[in-house]
């Protein structure tokens, strides 16, 4: 006999959410939407709202992808992602859950996307593959790109989850050596979903997610900003309240505004120079900074170190690795060697700069204070022996740091 | 004959077209192709060896540990460095939540929809449900709730995920009662938080899951300590727990109803394993699963893995070559100047068909756990012994080559590993308690040579070969299990072993072969 009564919150704890599991997680939801607190309950009645009505219709598709956003995404767990699928969103096509298959998973698209035009979400995965006039994917016999104008011209906002998405991600990397086939123009074999739709003239709002991959929490609060807090009004079109959320990179700047260093915990390590400079060292294990063993905190602009990963069960910096700058702009050839140490101190632009032509150029202090903290700890006298660090230095200077900036 | 075609093959990781010829309600024909070329091996070229540690598991990113480690150990075996003993431990475990992660996800997210069908699940007596689930031995779960929330998203009109699904296909076994779907629909929602409590655990040791950080090459970044362990041994015992109390019931309790699938879908017969999870000698053939190659038309026993049997074909693919197959160690991948069409008499796919001493290889848990049980690794033995019997074919592994057993081979195989993993957390606290000093990083010292990779993604094989030069990468070639199992003809002809494997399956309607999903996804693709 079923229940056909059963509330949400009946629902969310018959698998085990609590009431207060779910209210914490609106509490998070609030600090990556760049919401204060006293929004908390506010979200969780939006989102108990759309359980209960009708559900969004929404469609995710897949370019040239490794299928890791997907499973980034199954990891949110309050609310689960099948709340997410079977309470709020009607996720008709997504190659890796949907239960039907080839011509009638295609037909369920293309059915969604001419019966809801305009007013439905596209979420997109993976690089769009640009390269051999769109047949370095094919899907349902046409190229993705076919699919992706189609679907996307008639969507009322996309969502590029990763960098793939955002900006072709690790695909559009060139290989510093020729090769055989491939073209010299890395946006000639994949590129991002916004700068491949407006080469075409298509306008459709792009909320771009980079990060590689994205981070479960950073999708939800999208979902429900633009879905249930009306980011995404009746009409399909997206308000300019949301729309003012959004740097000129289509990125959310509660999420995108910070460096990583900013927030790290190991911050207060990199203040007193105390840093890593072995992997799998006591330093390691007593969690010290891992600037010289290569970390990009300083040029990554996320807030993993707020949101974490994996029901905040660790982020990469907590976990003894440095990190990789997975959320910059083209983030494999702009930030490897990845356990090299960055000369270069971007600000989070498409263009690492030198940090003493930033300090000039941008005139910012804390750019300036984030130089001579790096280069510049001796003269602080908070470094011991610092050996390593004045051999980094001197490696520095004649790769074209300035002696400026605090380093004497 | 008519002809049946699956574009895009769904629930899987990636993109994957297949074509059948049907004559008479059964399968003659067969094309896989992988419609999806990104170019991972090209990039690689001329970058420092540790970046393709973090590069890498880019491939994919169900399996991006078995990438990581693979990758790691090219670098290590190209520059000569023994990762440390510290290291293999570390390893191990996170290896063993990838797979423990990747196995559920597969037989409930992925696969299970093939088999068990949601509107079904309506039908059923939520009373009788608990009885049903009590004599199978299963756990329980909100029946009641699970329910009514899949009447609610029928009755809404919107089906979401099921949309389009075949949810009034004669495929599904009629004698196979509503509440046994009900039971399934419930675990395959409860599944989503087991897979994800297993991604913790590598979160906790790598930082993320997907994409971890810290198996770097020359051991880890990642320095346990018993506080840290307690986190991974308290999740460990709760995946290994519903393993137990709930995956390996359910999977004995619906096979029956899917016996006639130990008949067909086995494929060549073929089965090759690097071999996964380090034992202190490092020796592939020493692993807790180990290495070893079988080929059943020639009976049943194992012989060791050779790596220099390997050579890839592109005769068949969209990729250039000058019709010579080549060893992965001087592999080239090379994409054409323009796309020629898809033409299942030339070209039709973008994955290569690599060929191991001429055969076409089935790579898999199906693989690891005929090799384990042939080279008569305990448990492995112990277990699969006890499944036969359960499936009324006790004494006869041959059973085991088919549709049934590819499936029940990786949720065995899940149970194997729940059980080693807990023994390894355990081992890892109890010798940094005893005080002894281990060690978990050693840096990469030379600038030149060639090493490979082998090691096992829980979907099969993985091979990395890479060459160094000036402490440059200078060829980087990666042969996955989906190159094995999906790869397309050879030059001689030869099918794939998906291909070879959806020969002789019965296909009820060709305009909705759920059956041919079934074989494709058996390979967890």
């Amino acid at each position: 006999m079923a229940q056909k009564d059963l509330g949400f919150y009946d629902q969310l704890e018959a698998r085990g959410v609590t009431r207060r599991d779910f209210l914490k997680f609106c509490g998070t939801m609030t600090a990556i939407l760049g919401l204060s607190e006293g929004m908390a309950p506010a979200i969780a009645s939006a989102v108990e709202g759309a359980a209960g009505s009708s559900l969004f219709p929404a469609v995710w598709m897949d370019g040239g992808l490794c299928t890791g956003c997907t499973e980034s995404v199954a990891q949110v767990t309050k609310p689960d992602i099948a709340t997410i699928l079977l309470d709020i969103l009607s996720l008709n096509y997504m190659e890796t859950i949907s239960m039907s298959q080839g011509e009638h998973a295609e037909e369920a698209l293309h059915e969604t996307a001419t019966h809801n035009e305009g007013k439905f979400v596209l979420v997109y995965e993976g690089s769009v593959m640009t390269g051999l006039d769109g047949n370095l994917l094919r899907v349902a016999e046409k190229t993705s790109l076919e699919s992706l104008k189609e679907i996307g011209s008639k969507a009322a906002a996309i969502i590029a989850v990763g960098s793939c998405a955002v900006d072709g991600g690790w695909v559009r990397s060139v290989p510093s050596v020729k090769a055989d086939g491939y073209p010299q123009e890395p946006e000639a074999w994949a590129t991002g979903v916004s700068q491949y739709l407006a080469s075409q003239n298509i306008n459709t709002p792009v909320i771009n997610l980079p990060c590689c991959p994205v981070n479960p929490e950073w999708v939800v609060a999208m979902i429900i900003d633009a879905v249930m807090l009306g980011g995404i009004d009746a009409d399909g079109k997206v308000t300019a309240a949301f729309a003012s959320k959004l740097d000129e990179e289509g990125r959310p700047k509660s999420i995108y505004g910070q460096t990583i260093h900013d927030n790290c915990p190991r911050r207060g390590h990199f203040e007193n120079g105390e840093f890593v400079y072995k992997f799998g060292s006591p330093e390691e294990a007593a969690g010290y900074c891992l600037y010289p063993v290569g970390c990009k905190g300083p040029q990554t602009k996320t807030n993993c170190p707020v949101v974490r990963w994996n029901d905040k069960a660790s982020w990469c910096v907590e976990s003894g690795a440095p990190c990789i700058g997975c959320g910059n702009f083209n983030w494999v050839d702009e930030n490897a060697p990845f356990l090299g140490r960055f000369r270069n101190i971007g600000l989070g632009m498409k263009k690492p700069v030198n940090p003493a032509a930033a300090a000039t150029v941008v005139g910012g202090v804390a750019v300036a204070a984030l130089a001579a903290h790096g280069f510049g700890m001796k003269a602080a006298g908070r470094i011991g022996a610092g050996a390593p660090m004045e051999k980094m230095k001197d490696w520095d200077r004649k790769h074209g740091a300035s002696k400026k900036g605090g380093d004497k | 004959m008519v002809k049946s075609v699956i574009d895009p093959v769904t629930r899987i990781e990636g993109h994957l077209r297949v074509e059948c010829e049907v004559e008479n309600g059964v399968i003659t024909d067969a094309w896989v192709s992988g419609t999806l070329f990104r170019g991972m091996e090209t990039i690689m070229q001329g970058r420092d060896p540790s970046d393709a540690y973090f590069i890498s598991q880019r491939i994919c990113g169900v399996c991006p540990i078995s990438h990581g480690h693979a990758s790691s150990m090219s670098a290590e075996s190209a520059l000569g460095v023994d990762f440390p003993g510290g290291a293999r431990l570390v390893r191990n475990l996170i290896e063993a939540a990838e797979f423990l992660h990747s196995h559920i996800l597969w037989f409930y997210t992925l696969a299970a929809l093939d088999y068990v069908n949601p509107a079904k699940a309506l039908e059923a007596d939520i009373a009788a449900t608990y009885d049903l689930a009590q004599a199978a031995g299963t756990s329980t779960a909100n029946f009641a709730a699970v329910q009514s929330r899949i009447k609610t998203l029928v009755e809404g009109g919107d089906l979401s995920i099921f949309t389009n699904g075949y949810l009034d296909h004669p495929g599904y076994p009629e004698d196979m009662p509503a509440e046994l779907h009900l039971i399934a629909v419930a675990h395959y929602l409860e599944a989503l938080e087991v897979q994800a409590e297993a991604a913790q655990i590598i979160a906790l040791m790598g930082g993320k899951f997907p994409h971890f950080m810290t198996s770097i090459p020359g051991g880890t970044a990642w320095v346990p300590t018993v506080e840290k362990l307690d986190d991974v041994l308290f999740r460990f015992k709760r995946v290994h727990d519903w393993i137990y109390s709930t995956m390996i019931p359910d999977t004995l309790a619906i096979a029956p109803f899917y016996k006639d699938a130990l008949t067909y879908g086995g494929g060549h017969g073929n089965f090759l394993a690097w071999g996964v999870f380090d034992s202190a000698s490092r020796e592939l053939p020493d692993r807790y699963l180990p290495s070893g190659a079988v080929f059943t038309s020639k009976g049943l026993s194992v012989e060791e893995a050779d790596e220099g049997k390997i050579l890839e074909y592109v005769d068949h693919t969209w990729l250039n070559g000058d019709g010579k197959a080549l060893h992965p160690s001087e592999g080239k991948t090379v994409p054409p100047q323009a796309f020629t069409g898809y033409d299942p008499k030339t070209e039709y796919s973008w994955a290569k068909a690599p060929r191991y001493d001429g055969a076409a290889m089935e790579v898999g848990p199906l693989a690891r756990m005929v090799v384990a049980y042939l080279k008569g690794v305990a448990p492995v033995k112990t277990l699969i012994d006890t499944a036969l019997e359960a499936l009324g074919a006790a004494g006869k592994p041959e059973v085991l080559v088919s549709l049934l057993g590819r499936i029940a081979a990786r949720n065995l195989e899940a149970a194997v590993i729940a059980d080693w993993s807990l023994e390894w957390v355990t081992e890892l606290i109890e010798t940094i308690k005893s005080g002894e000093k281990l060690e978990f990083h050693k840096p990469l010292k030379e600038k030149n040579g060639k090493g490979a990779g082998l090691w096992e993604a829980p979907r099969g094989a993985l091979g990395h070969w890479m060459n160094v030069s000036g402490g440059k990468i200078a060829n980087y070639q990666v042969c996955t299990p989906s190159t094995w199992d999906l790869s397309p003809r050879d030059a001689d002809g030869i099918r794939g072993p998906m291909e070879e494997a959806l020969i002789g399956v019965p296909v009820i309607d060709p305009e909705r072969p759920i059956e041919a999903g079934r074989i494709a996804r058996s390979f967890d693709p």
